[in-house]
């Protein structure tokens, strides 16, 4: 896998929701457990955590033709083009990997938890006690080794698969051909394509937790795009201005200066 | 299985019914996926309730709980009413010609021979017409009103759509939808399989529900062929080797019989056990049972098994004739204070067996209890439990520490009988030992305590081989496998199909064909013979990935029994020629001189050799695969049953409520409530993914108590606005037994059925919780079950049984 | 007569000066740190400033300081900010700064511009503490809150930061004299006929009585 542009793809439709992934996701990242309860779903905790990279929903649905469904989705980043994640971070404790994913420099997070907001997808969690935060990384150290994703490796259904994004694009499509019905590939067509791409069954409306439209978020471009080089262009123009003021009016005398002493 | 795992994958239409394998088969379930990826197999899911599996499926089919025979009995009506049966294949390889005893009868639900004082059959009059010399008498026309297929034919006609749909609550639409689908592939180039797991056996008809599915299996010619057979799904508990090697109270390793007290000699015994068959054309391979058993005993007895001293088999332990010796029956008689102590290694009975009140009362009356696990578990600890005064409790408790699975070297057996050896990963912590080192440790004792102070039946443990420990003696694994495997005790030579063979003694016997009853071999499991090669290779240990016939059968990958057979009965995968019906999935193939393919069930020629041919399924006395299955203690034929709680006063079939030869016990704890006002609701017990059985395991892995952390109860969105009970609330679930409190699940995955015009609703738990860990976590779900089993296996019914759901307070402190 | 009693008159107590620069400083080391976390390439300041994650405590700490000097500043000015007719006559004018004017009318304590910068520093202030609360305390809002908390605290910083210069310029060498007012407290008399004529009249009257 070095040096390649990889996609993860998630077939929704193979997963059985074993939650393989989401154990062995806490595995090898070496995130503890959580003492839950039981809040009336399978699905648990009940979302993303700081310790819970990847998540299965379960979400009980059922269709315009009244067949109901059980849908599994397995959530976490999607490893975004253009990440929003590493736009906001002001450390640069997020970045683009050689594989086109985000990584993370933990080292480097101060916590300031800008990503957890700008994201899209809602994924990075923050955690008060670290007061820094987390989201998957895809297994960075693993695919540097050319080692499958822990998630990838634990599937036992080939739900979960990776390879180069061209390849992996082409078998999401054809899946979603042989699907056929509102089965969609989700993921390539927003904030730059991203690098883990759903297969779905059904619209991505219907998915809990799942944008429709993902995008960077207006407030995100305005900051980053326009207020961030003008805060430079404001303070520096301002200061110009001044000493153009000094220069060419001067300074502004004080008028009686008669009795002024000294 | 008859088949294996991967073969799952060259299957056209996969039933799955009493099993949710996809949640606690997912590794297997991705050869179901591929089947459906592949072939464009159809996968049809018939159970109580949506589960991940319904979810994967190409649609669900809500049952309640414990109608499965009713549904089974349709389609078996629906395949001969629509004439959708292999018809070659039903005349030559099953019973369907054969003419039944004219004294046979069936009636109002109870067929002849029965005992209603001792709720038992006399299987007089459950036998074949016989010509002159002992051979049944057949009529290949199928239309003699006597022969099985007709009566066959009879004993179905009643379940009809109208009839089954009311029991079982099923649609008619989805009935005939299932039936057509499933159906169609009794055509010889389509394969039916059916998955099956503890959602059929833990019934009080939980063998006829398999039998139901045997017998469509056979109509369809779906046994023995690739993508067929009929498939009980067992996973990590090892259900497969240990049924091999004997776990159940009436077996032998290899599936021999445990000798009853009234056999009391050997030969008595082995002429009980051996079964006869006149026709020429049969090969009754049990014809070899001496052989196998004798060798039993010289792997037991060792040197002092000769002919003088009848190998042993006056030291061998016997069963008291009528008498059942079941974990039932054991709690019951503990119950009763008969049983002074107990071992419970790797078990956690006081949550995972039925009646939970009554199992740990049980084991208050023992004087002493010990128990080898990984872990601490309520069985270990049960006299502190909840409503325990330890100082009322007399009896002595032992926790041995044991080394878990990876922490030992030996051999596991998949549920596809491939034995696969693996090695230790890593030492086992502190003090904890491996349970056979446990076991050595004790008999060295206990041999020890005998030969100084001798005692009742001295000799069955003075002579008993015991020589399985390495120089350090620790327990030596490969020396147990060898023995399993089977070894001759004297030089001899062997004439193997015209060659003549030297072996001298202690070389390890090839394969059990091989095996005597001169006591010139010694064998501790007949079936694993052959697990060795002759010179010395661990076949269990091979991991070879060549697929000759593309079929997925990797014939040297690990060792299957029998011979490295994967496919059983597969001499049916052909025609009486020996051509293959699906020559697509060509599994075996008769040259003219040999079979070609997977590693047939025995070299004889196909059955049209008049001469030479043997018919398919050898391990039958008669040669043919059994429609009328007189085996079964419960009748021939399945016939539907409510379990012994069900919601119904009458069986909507016959005047027979429950199956009449189930055993009934009648302890003061075993509460019985059917069809009663204060337990409306049908409920059924199961497993979820993220735990394993009772749980003692897998809840102190926190990653997955928290993907699971409590016990909860499942319950449709009607009943649960009926009762006012919130998702998420904390409720009470009862039965006539006990109750649990745990977290109220309302889903859309349970659906009330309508049962002879009533609505009926049903709700379910998993069994995986127990007051040790987690403190909050919820108690037993088997307070709720009732102790009452199979009428063959005394499997308990842990799957339909009536409660009531209520409200309770808010968790409070 | 206090008249003569000195050249110099004193335009703020010591409270004040403290007040000024608390204000000050803990905005302009907000300033600092803030354009630290912003650009990537200025990773010198989160450097000296002991790296990322005390640039962002101490960001957070002097933007409370920061808060807590404004709530004093704006009940101890407010009232002398107060806008009044004249100063629209004031603002038309361009305060004198930026052509020859003649008819400036005269001031009391502050000149509009003065009040300007005052309001602009309360209004984005308040804004600029409310949003880095939003941020700080983000997962607790709803996450088009806590966006928008993210973005109005750079616009925030643009308006302080470009208001901040202009009053560095014009406290300091674009109005000379005028600094005195926030070191000693003393300005020349002269100076206060300039700045706040009818301010110096009343303090007149206010030392005769």
């Amino acid at each position: 896998m070095k040096n390649m542009d990889i996609v993860k793809v998630i077939d929704v439709t193979k997963c059985t929701a074993c939650r393989g992934c989401q154990v062995a996701c806490k595995q090898w990242n070496e995130q503890q457990a959580t003492r839950t309860h039981n809040w009336g779903s399978y699905q648990n905790p009940p979302d993303l955590q700081s310790n819970t990279w990847t998540l299965i929903r379960f979400q009980e649905y059922v269709d315009k033709d009244g067949t109901f469904k059980w849908l599994f989705r397995k959530d976490g980043c999607m490893h975004c083009t253009d990440a929003a994640c590493v736009k906001v971070c002001p450390s640069g404790a997020l970045y683009y990997t050689e594989f086109g994913t985000v990584g993370v420099h933990r080292d480097r997070c101060i916590g300031c938890k800008a990503c957890v907001t700008a994201c899209p997808f809602g994924i990075p969690r923050h955690d008060v006690r670290t007061d820094k935060c987390y989201k998957c990384d895809l297994c960075y150290t693993r695919l540097l080794g050319d080692q499958k994703p822990a998630c990838v490796l634990s599937c036992p259904t080939g739900a979960l698969t990776i390879g180069d994004r061209a390849t992996m694009l082409k078998k999401a499509y054809a899946r979603v051909a042989e699907l056929g019905g509102d089965a969609n590939v989700y993921g390539d067509k927003f904030v730059g394509g991203t690098h883990v791409i759903y297969v779905l069954g059904e619209k991505p409306g219907v998915y809990d937790e799942l944008p429709e439209h993902p995008k960077m978020p207006a407030t995100v471009l305005w900051w980053k795009n326009f207020f961030k080089p003008f805060t430079l262009i404001g303070i520096g123009g301002v200061a110009g201005a001044a000493a153009l003021h000094y220069l060419i009016k001067g300074p502004h005398e004080v008028k009686e200066n008669k009795e002024g002493g000294e | 299985m008859t088949n294996h795992y991967i073969d799952l994958k060259n299957s056209d239409v996969i039933l799955i019914m009493g099993s949710n394998a996809a949640e606690h088969h997912p590794l297997a379930f991705k050869w179901i996926l591929r089947a459906k990826e592949k072939n464009g197999a159809r996968i049809i899911h018939v159970d109580p309730r949506y589960t991940r599996t319904s979810a994967r499926c190409d649609y669900h089919v809500p049952l309640r709980s414990g109608t499965d025979i009713a549904f089974l009995g349709g389609m078996i009506n629906y395949i001969i009413s629509n004439e959708k049966h292999f018809h070659d294949y039903v005349v030559n390889y099953t019973n369907a010609s054969f003419l039944v005893n004219p004294d046979f009868s069936f009636d109002n639900g109870l067929f002849s021979g029965y005992d209603a004082e001792k709720r038992k059959y006399s299987k007089d009059t459950w036998t074949f017409q016989m010509d002159a010399s002992g051979i049944p008498l057949k009529d290949p026309t199928l239309t003699d009103p006597r022969c099985v297929f007709q009566l066959m034919k009879q004993h179905y006609s009643r379940y009809t759509l109208d009839k089954v749909s009311s029991i079982t609550g099923v649609s008619k639409e989805n009935l005939t939808r299932v039936y057509a689908e499933y159906s169609a592939t009794g055509v010889p180039d389509k394969a039916g399989t059916e998955c099956y797991a503890l959602g059929w056996t833990q019934h009080t008809v939980g063998v006829q529900n398999i039998r139901s599915m045997a017998i469509i299996q056979l109509l369809l010619g779906n046994m023995g062929i690739a993508g067929g057979g009929i498939n009980a799904l067992r996973g990590e508990p090892n259900v497969q080797g240990s049924t091999d090697h004997c776990i159940l109270y009436g077996n032998l390793p290899g599936y021999l019989k445990m000798p009853l007290a009234s056999l009391d000699t050997l030969e008595k015994y082995l002429e009980k056990c051996t079964p006869k068959c006149k026709d020429p054309q049969s090969a009754n391979y049990y014809i070899n049972y001496p052989n196998f058993y004798v060798s039993w005993l010289k792997a037991l007895y060792g040197e002092t098994a000769t002919p003088e001293t009848e190998f042993g088999y006056q030291w061998s332990p016997k069963l008291d004739d009528g008498k059942a010796y079941s974990q039932l029956h054991l709690f019951d008689r503990m119950y009763e204070g008969k049983i002074k102590g107990l071992f419970a290694y790797g078990t956690d009975p006081a949550v995972s067996s039925p009646n939970s009140l009554k199992t740990r009362k049980a084991l208050e009356k023992l004087d002493f209890l010990v128990c080898a696990n990984i872990f601490d578990n309520e069985t270990s600890s049960f006299w502190f439990g909840p409503g325990v005064d330890p100082k009322q409790v007399k009896t002595e408790c032992f926790l041995l520490p044991a080394a878990a699975t990876m922490e030992k070297e030996g051999s596991q057996s998949n549920s596809g009988r491939w034995v696969q050896w693996k090695y230790k990963a890593a030492d086992p912590p502190e003090d904890a030992i491996s349970c056979g080192d446990i076991q050595i440790r004790l008999m060295d004792a206990i041999k020890a305590l005998y030969a100084k102070e001798g005692g009742p039946n001295a000799e069955s443990i003075l002579n008993l081989k015991w020589d399985y420990k390495d120089r350090d003696g620790n327990m030596d694994v490969l020396k147990v496998a060898k023995q399993i495997n089977g070894h001759w005790t004297a030089d001899v030579e062997i004439d193997d199909k015209g060659v003549k063979k030297q072996f001298k003694k202690g070389d390890l016997v090839p394969t059990f064909g091989m095996l005597k009853a001169d006591g010139t071999t010694a064998c501790g499991n007949w079936i694993m013979s052959g697990s060795f090669g002759a010179d010395g290779e661990n076949k269990m240990a091979k991991r070879g990935k060549d697929d000759p016939t593309g079929l997925g059968l990797y014939p040297n990958w690990s060792f299957a029994w029998p011979v490295n057979r994967r496919i059983i009965y597969n001499r049916a995968s052909c025609d009486v020629n020996g051509k293959p019906y699906n020559p697509k999935r060509k599994l075996l193939e008769w040259t003219g001189d040999k079979w070609v393919g997977d590693v047939p069930d025995g070299p004889w020629p196909p059955m049209a050799d008049k001469e030479k041919g043997k018919y398919p399924f050898i391990m039958k006395a008669d040669g043919v695969g059994s429609l009328f299955g007189p085996a079964m203690a419960d009748g021939p034929f399945p016939e539907h049953y409510e379990p012994l709680e069900g919601p119904l006063t009458k069986n909507p079939l016959s005047g027979q409520l429950n199956n009449p030869a189930i055993e009934i016990f009648k302890a003061d704890v075993d509460q019985v409530a059917n069809a009663s006002e204060k337990f409306p609701y049908v409920c059924t017990t199961y497993s979820c993914t993220e735990h394993w059985c009772s749980g003692a395991l897998t809840r102190w892995q926190l990653w997955l108590l928290e993907m699971q952390p409590e016990l909860y109860v499942e319950i449709g969105e009607a009943l649960a606005k009926e009762k006012g009970i919130k998702n998420g609330q904390k409720v009470k679930v009862s039965s006539a037994r006990g109750e649990v409190k745990c977290v109220a699940m309302v889903t859309k995955r349970f659906v009330p059925f309508t049962v002879e015009g009533q609505t009926v609703h049903q709700v379910g738990l998993p069994f995986n919780y127990g007051w040790l860990f987690p403190e909050d976590g919820g108690d037993s779900t088997n307070f709720l079950t009732p102790s009452v089993g199979d009428a063959n296996t005394f499997c308990p019914e842990f799957k339909a049984f009536m409660v009531n759901v209520s409200k309770v307070q808010e968790r409070t402190l | 007569m206090s008249h003569h009693d000195a050249n110099m008159v004193k335009v703020t107590d010591a409270t004040e000066r403290i007040a000024h620069w608390i204000l000050a400083l803990s905005c302009l080391f907000c300033l600092i740190s803030g354009l630290g976390l912003m650009f990537h390439t200025w990773e010198i300041i989160p450097t000296i400033l002991g790296g990322y994650y005390a640039t962002k405590w101490l960001h957070i700490f002097s933007g409370v300081v920061f808060a807590m000097a404004l709530a004093y500043a704006y009940f101890m000015w407010a009232k002398e900010c107060r806008f009044e007719k004249d100063d629209l006559d004031w603002i038309l004018q361009g305060g004198g700064y930026l052509w020859e004017t003649e008819k400036l009318p005269p001031v009391y304590k502050y000149n509009a511009g003065q009040k300007a910068f005052f309001w602009c520093i309360v209004v984005f202030g308040i804004l600029i503490v409310l949003t880095g609360l939003g941020m700080w305390f983000s997962d607790s809002l709803p996450v088009v809150v806590a966006r928008l908390a993210f973005m109005l605290h750079a616009m925030s910083a643009f308006v302080i930061g470009s208001f901040f210069v202009v009053h560095l310029y014009l406290g300091t060498i674009g109005n000379p004299g005028t600094v005195q007012a926030m070191f000693t407290g003393k300005c020349t008399r002269a100076w206060c006929q300039t700045y706040c004529p009818r301010w110096l009249e009343d303090h007149d009257k206010n030392c005769v009585a």
